[in-house]
Parts: C-alpha cells; sequence; structure tokens
C-alpha cells in the first residue's frame, strides 16, 4: 500500500513522506543544491502527486522548515509540481500547502513566491521556527 | 614592497570550475558578511546570489580556460558581487538576451513568468538571475571584456 511512499536520501536532502488523519505530509530536510536536482526530484514529486491521487488525498502538506537552502533548479522542480497538482480536474486535485519558516531567508522570499503560481491550489503557511 | 589596500569587507576567490566548491563558497560569504554587515538576511541574500551566480558560470565557462573569480566588495552604499569567467561568444549572447529579458518587466513579474516558461520546458531553470533580482532585490549588470563575462549583483545597503 505504501510502495509509492518511501522516502529519499540524495546528494544532501532527504524526504519522508507519511500518510497520517487522511493528509499526506512530507518532510524535507538538508540542502539543494546538486547541479542537476531534477533528475531525483521530478520523478520523486510525480510518484507523491500520483499516490495522493491514487489514495483520494486532499490535503498535502510539504514542511520545508528544515532545508536550509535551495537552488533555483531545486526550486524549478517544486514549479513543476506545482503546475501538475494546478492542472487536477476541480474535486479531483488536493490543497498543496508549503510549509516555511520565517526566520529561513531563502524560504521567506521563495515559498510565498510559489503560491502565487496556483493561489486555487498552493497555499504558502509561515510558521516562526 | 607596495601593497594595495584592501577594504575590510572583501572576499575575492578564483576556483576550478568544480561544482562542488559552490555550497562551501556560499555558507562562507554568508558566514564573513553577516559579520561585516550584521544583517542576516541580507548577507544570506548575498549568499545566495553568489551561488546562483557560480551555479550559471559553472555551467557555462569554457572548457579550455577553466577558472571562476569572485569577488564581493562592500562599499559605502553598496555591496558587488562579481563573477568572471571565459565563456563561449554563445553562451555570451545567451546570457546577453537573458539579461535583456529579465530587465523588460517588474522583478517579480518577469520571475514568475520565467517560472511558468520553464516548468513547460525541458532542460536548465535559467530562474537564477531572475530570482537575484527579485528576492534579493539586486540589481544586475554584464560586462564582456576579450570573451572573459563578469556579471555582477549590486545590493543597495540603503534600501529597506
Amino acid at each position: 500500500m505504501s510502495s509509492q511512499l518511501v522516502p529519499l536520501n540524495a546528494e544532501g536532502v532527504s524526504i519522508v513522506p507519511r500518510v497520517e488523519n487522511g493528509m499526506l505530509q512530507v518532510k524535507v530536510a538538508g540542502a539543494v543544491e546538486m547541479r542537476e536536482p531534477g533528475d531525483v526530484l521530478n520523478p520523486y514529486w510525480i510518484a507523491l502527486d500520483e499516490e495522493a491521487l491514487r489514495r483520494h488525498i486532499t490535503r498535502v502538506e510539504v514542511d520545508l522548515r528544515d532545508l536550509n537552502f535551495m537552488n533555483s533548479s531545486g526550486i524549478l522542480t517544486l514549479v513543476r509540481w506545482i503546475t501538475r497538482a494546478k492542472g487536477h480536474a476541480a474535486g479531483a486535485g488536493y490543497t498543496l500547502v508549503l510549509k516555511y519558516d520565517r526566520n529561513v531567508t531563502w524560504q521567506r522570499t521563495s515559498v510565498p513566491t510559489l503560491a502565487k503560481l496556483a493561489p486555487n491550489v498552493v497555499v504558502a503557511a509561515e510558521i516562526d521556527g | 614592497m607596495m601593497m594595495e589596500k584592501v577594504a575590510t569587507d572583501y572576499v575575492e576567490l578564483r576556483f576550478g570550475p568544480r561544482w562542488t566548491y559552490i555550497s562551501s563558497v556560499r555558507k562562507f560569504v554568508a558566514n564573513f558578511f553577516m559579520i561585516g554587515l550584521a544583517d542576516k538576511e541580507r548577507a544570506e541574500c548575498i549568499s545566495m546570489a553568489a551561488s546562483e551566480l557560480l551555479e550559471n558560470a559553472v555551467k557555462y565557462a569554457s572548457e579550455d580556460e577553466g577558472y571562476l573569480k569572485i569577488t564581493i566588495a562592500k562599499g559605502e552604499h553598496e555591496v558587488d558581487v562579481c563573477v568572471k569567467n571565459k565563456a563561449e561568444p554563445h553562451h555570451i549572447n545567451t546570457l546577453r538576451r537573458e539579461l535583456a529579458l529579465i530587465h523588460a518587466g517588474q522583478p517579480e513579474q518577469v520571475y514568475l513568468r520565467k517560472m511558468e516558461e520553464a516548468a513547460m520546458t525541458e532542460g536548465q531553470s535559467r530562474l537564477g538571475l531572475a530570482r537575484i533580482r527579485y528576492e534579493a532585490r539586486a540589481q544586475l549588470r554584464l560586462e564582456v571584456n576579450d570573451g572573459e563575462v563578469s556579471i555582477h549583483a549590486i545590493f543597495d545597503l540603503e534600501q529597506a
């Protein structure tokens, strides 16, 4: 059942997904500084997206608070996920919540910008610490 | 022997175009300018810009004359992050076009548009310069001299 929800550890970043109370929670930690993060992250986000749809999950929370840096190529992988989530039919998709720490500069500047790409689908949730 | 006087808050590094060095430089620059500026957010914006410029330079550096030079100088009113490297003419032309596109609109609009375009295409993100201009609120300037590219990200210290 949880075959598509396996953790990822790659070049300084770790991602742990789990389903709790009908919600998919994804904890991301470390730093995304690799040269081609899309090689690893794009297929991983797609797998999470497909699993959320398969389980009829309506809320996916991505906790970025322990991710201390993300380069622009890494940000593009989130843009691709958001674009994919935005394309799901109304009622068939999920709300994507990006949790970030307002005390971490890259998160405070990048995450609200990402949410503007799809305001009906993405919520930037600011947390202090 | 005469020694050139160096400003207090000044960093100059020269190294081969290896991706694995970029993370170390980013962390060093953040720590260095956290001392010099006593402003964590500004220091992290400067280090982010340095990292993005270095990533571009490593991707597009000339294979024949591989080196990168980064200088970061704090003046009275601004901090200038400059990354210099040799590049092939077609990469320089691409960079000129990129900068022209990035300067053809408000920083946030341009950044969001670049994100949407990048999501629809394969390959490099090309978001780095737009990110620097919008998120770090830096001015970008390009200089080319005999195949050597210098790209500056300039931070106005008087800007809130």
